[in-house]
């Protein structure tokens, strides 16, 4: 045999091991049956049981269990009769201890935890619905424990995409302690895009980026992020990784809509009906083409140079723009602002020009607070 | 011809649809040498046709009719802040409403409106930019069904309300931010955009025509409209044009197109909107007929996505690129046939599909539905 024909014959040798002679589906629920599909009984059964890389599909159904997903794979829902929804729901033994510690310190219960994944690969998640409504813990303001709805830690990467989070609420009269979707990265790497998911009635934060280094880059697009912040803390979208956040619509909750303290970029979202639109922080970041309607300040800089450009902020109860703790480096231009007390509150620097403004009370405010 | 006569005669036309007198004025006095009016209605009232009256911050106590074509613009002083122009119902002695019936719709509704456009002559637009209209205090409590609208464009005008604010017009449930309306006679067309409309009692922005063909067209583009109870957003009732690009919150209806003759007038686009946080019974987000298109609208946290109307006509209402999420339905079909559903994305609904004729085509894909399909047609 030539040498060019063995290599040939081995390469082909190689791709027909790593191929399985039938191809298997895994499946939860019962939905999909017959001798192509490995059936298992709970989500937590399956994701310990199937080689790396495979799809895990999810028949309609209550699924009252704790998952933590080790292996690279891909848990989808599917429909089973005239339901479409694989709902995960507080496990039945009652037993909410936490498993897993954030990087930045409280021990968290996550209804979906991804970890320690080996080999290298991404966890994608789609179709399924993270119900934490019957899991409620005491949300002291020291030493909290919290309650994600999902959560990636440090050091893995994936999808999540078309998901519902709801009913991590987890409040007390002393604080929130409950998050939908909660992505973290320490040293290591990490990529995670969360998209097209729907996030709502959420104690503290709908969806959390959160990076001790700048590593981590996490993409928050589409989402729909309503009711967060229940317990008056938190955020609709808090993101203080590297990455962007677009296309998101976020309303109706008590408290800030998207707070942001990385890199990043911030285009194309609906803000509206709560508090405060935007809070933002640090340099490198742009806030570019989002629409702002019926809040009470929408968009309150609080340091750096961000970058604030092209805007519409319309109907503010109080400042449409405020610069907070003598925050006077940030580019704002092409922003269009109507109906609002104050165009620009607390300004230390020179009056932004190139900006269109109608019915404002007050171009320039000198309150220290937002009325 | 020469060619220089020609260019001479191209000139002359432009020199003629450009009037010479067409000039600035003010109201409020805060501009050095324009001449000055002490009130908007005296302003409107003298000034030549195509004029510009720039309006000063401050309160205007005044019910104003416009009947001649011209710009009326609130002047933002830099970096001065001396307030909005704000135009408020008449003040009244001893209290009351200051503000009278003085317009009757093609409908033969009785209107108060703060700011009437009617009978302009010469043809020409009426453009409103910049301006608050507040309805506090004039409240006629919806007696002898008397409406009230912040700014109303009477049948045969036309024009644009840019940048305006309307607010508080509360009438015992007939109040109304902005109206457009026209009967029989010329087409007109009246664009609305970025304006802030809220805290009305009844529907944020209403665009209206009673013939078929409808001879209004509306353009109603990057407003935020923001509704509470039974309010609704926007009603486009058989009239032609577009709805883009708004935010539409709270109320029990976000965006309404209704039609006066099923299946003889075309349908508008509806397009771009953001349409949230309709909780209050019906709680609809979009209502859609037949002949409409519907297309890359995000809707969230309604009881119901799309309410579809049209019986049997073909075209039915067209669906295409929607995001729906956070509904109890995502789209009640009403039993409409010919509908034309294109990639949609449904997430996160009780119901997707509510009172699906058979024979229709639910190509959509759906997440974390509840029951996919329920409800029947006769």
């Amino acid at each position: 045999m030539s040498r060019h024909l063995a290599w040939i014959f081995l390469g082909v040798m190689t791709l027909a091991a790593s191929a399985p002679l039938e191809a298997l589906n895994y499946e939860v629920g019962g939905c999909r049956t017959g001798s192509t599909y490995v059936n298992f009984a709970t989500i937590s059964a399956a994701v310990s049981a199937v080689p790396a890389g495979a799809t895990i599909l999810i028949c309609a159904g209550v699924y009252p269990e704790q998952v933590t997903i080790t292996h690279p794979l891909t848990l989808k829902g599917i429909p089973s009769g005239n339901a479409n929804r694989a709902v995960i729901v507080a496990s039945a033994n009652g037993n909410f201890a936490p498993n897993v510690t954030s990087i930045n310190g409280p021990p968290f219960y996550a209804q979906i935890l991804i970890e320690n994944v080996t080999p290298a690969g991404v966890v994608n998640l789609t179709g399924i619905t993270i119900d934490g409504n019957g899991i409620n813990f005491d949300c002291p303001s020291l030493s909290p424990q919290h309650l994600a709805g999902v959560f990636y830690a440090s050091g893995t990467s994936g999808t999540v995409n078309q998901v519902t989070a709801r009913n991590q609420l987890s409040t007390s009269a002393s604080g929130a302690c409950g998050e939908g979707i909660w992505a973290e990265n320490g040293a290591g790497t990490q990529t995670v895009n969360i998209t097209n998911s729907s996030v709502r009635n959420i104690g503290d934060s709908g969806i959390t980026a959160t990076s001790s280094n700048s590593s981590g880059s996490v993409a928050i697009k589409t989402n729909f992020v309503i009711d967060t912040g229940v317990g008056f803390t938190g955020a609709g979208i808090a993101d203080f990784s590297a990455g962007q956040v677009s296309g998101n619509v976020v309303t109706h909750n008590p408290t800030t809509a998207i707070i942001t303290g990385g890199p990043m970029t911030m285009q194309g979202n609906t803000v509206a009906d709560l508090t405060w639109a935007f809070d933002i922080s640090g340099s490198d970041i742009t806030v570019q083409s989002n629409y702002i309607s019926n809040v009470q300040v929408g968009i309150a800089i609080e340091g750096g140079s961000p970058i604030v450009k092209s805007n519409t902020i319309t109907h503010t109860s109080g400042c449409a723009l405020t610069f907070r703790y003598n925050s006077n480096n940030a580019t704002i231009t092409g922003n269009h602002i109507n109906d609002s007390p104050y165009a620009f509150a607390n300004l230390s620097g020179p009056l932004p020009s190139h900006n269109v403004l109608f019915n404002v009370d007050s171009v320039q405010g000198s309150t220290t607070t937002c009325p | 011809m020469s060619k220089h006569r020609k260019l001479f005669l191209a000139l002359f036309s432009l020199l003629a649809v450009i009037p010479a007198w067409a000039t600035n004025y003010q109201v409020g006095g805060c501009l050095a040498k324009l001449p000055n009016f002490p009130t908007i209605q005296a302003a409107v009232s003298t000034v030549p046709p195509f004029s510009t009256v720039l309006v000063c911050p401050g309160i205007y106590p005044e019910q104003i009719t416009i009947s001649r074509p011209l710009n009326l613009r609130g002047q933002v002083m830099f970096p001065l802040n001396l307030g909005r122009p704000v135009i408020i119902p008449p003040r009244v002695v001893g209290g009351g409403s200051g503000l009278q019936v003085n317009v009757t719709n093609i409908q033969g509704t009785p209107f108060a409106a703060q700011v009437l456009v009617a009978n302009v002559a010469p043809v020409g637009l009426v453009n409103i930019l910049g301006i608050t209209v507040d309805g506090s205090n004039g409240s006629l409590a919806c007696s002898s069904n008397a409406q009230i609208a912040g700014v109303f464009y009477a049948s045969g005008t036309s024009g644009s309300v840019t940048d305006v604010t309307t607010q508080n017009q509360q009438n015992n449930g007939c109040g109304f931010g902005i109206w457009a309306e026209n009967g029989a006679g010329p087409s007109q067309s009246i664009d609305l955009a970025g304006n802030s409309v809220h805290d009305m009692d009844n529907t944020g922005i209403v665009a209206l025509s009673d013939q078929n063909p409808p001879t209004l067209t509306l353009t109603i583009s990057g407003n935020s409209v923001t509704g509470n109870n039974n309010t609704q957003g926007i009603a486009s009732e058989n009239v032609s044009g577009a709805i883009k690009q708004n935010v539409v919150t709270g109320g029990a209806i976000g965006i309404a197109d209704v039609d006066f003759f099923p299946q003889q007038t075309p349908g508008i686009s509806i397009s771009s909107n953001t349409v949230a946080d309709i909780q209050d019974a019906p709680g609809i987000a979009i209502v859609i007929r037949e002949g409409s298109t519907a297309k890359s609208n995000k809707i969230a946290n309604v009881l119901t996505g799309f309410y579809l109307q049209g019986g049997n006509a073909n075209p039915g209402p067209t669906l295409s690129a929607n995001i729906a999420e956070i509904t109890n339905t995502s789209i009640e079909f009403n039993c409409t046939t010919h509908v034309i559903l294109k990639g949609n994305t449904l997430n996160d609904s009780l119901v997707a599909f509510d009172r699906v004729p058979s024979g229709t085509s639910l190509s959509t894909p759906i997440y974390n539905i509840d029951t996919i399909q329920t409800g029947s047609c006769p």
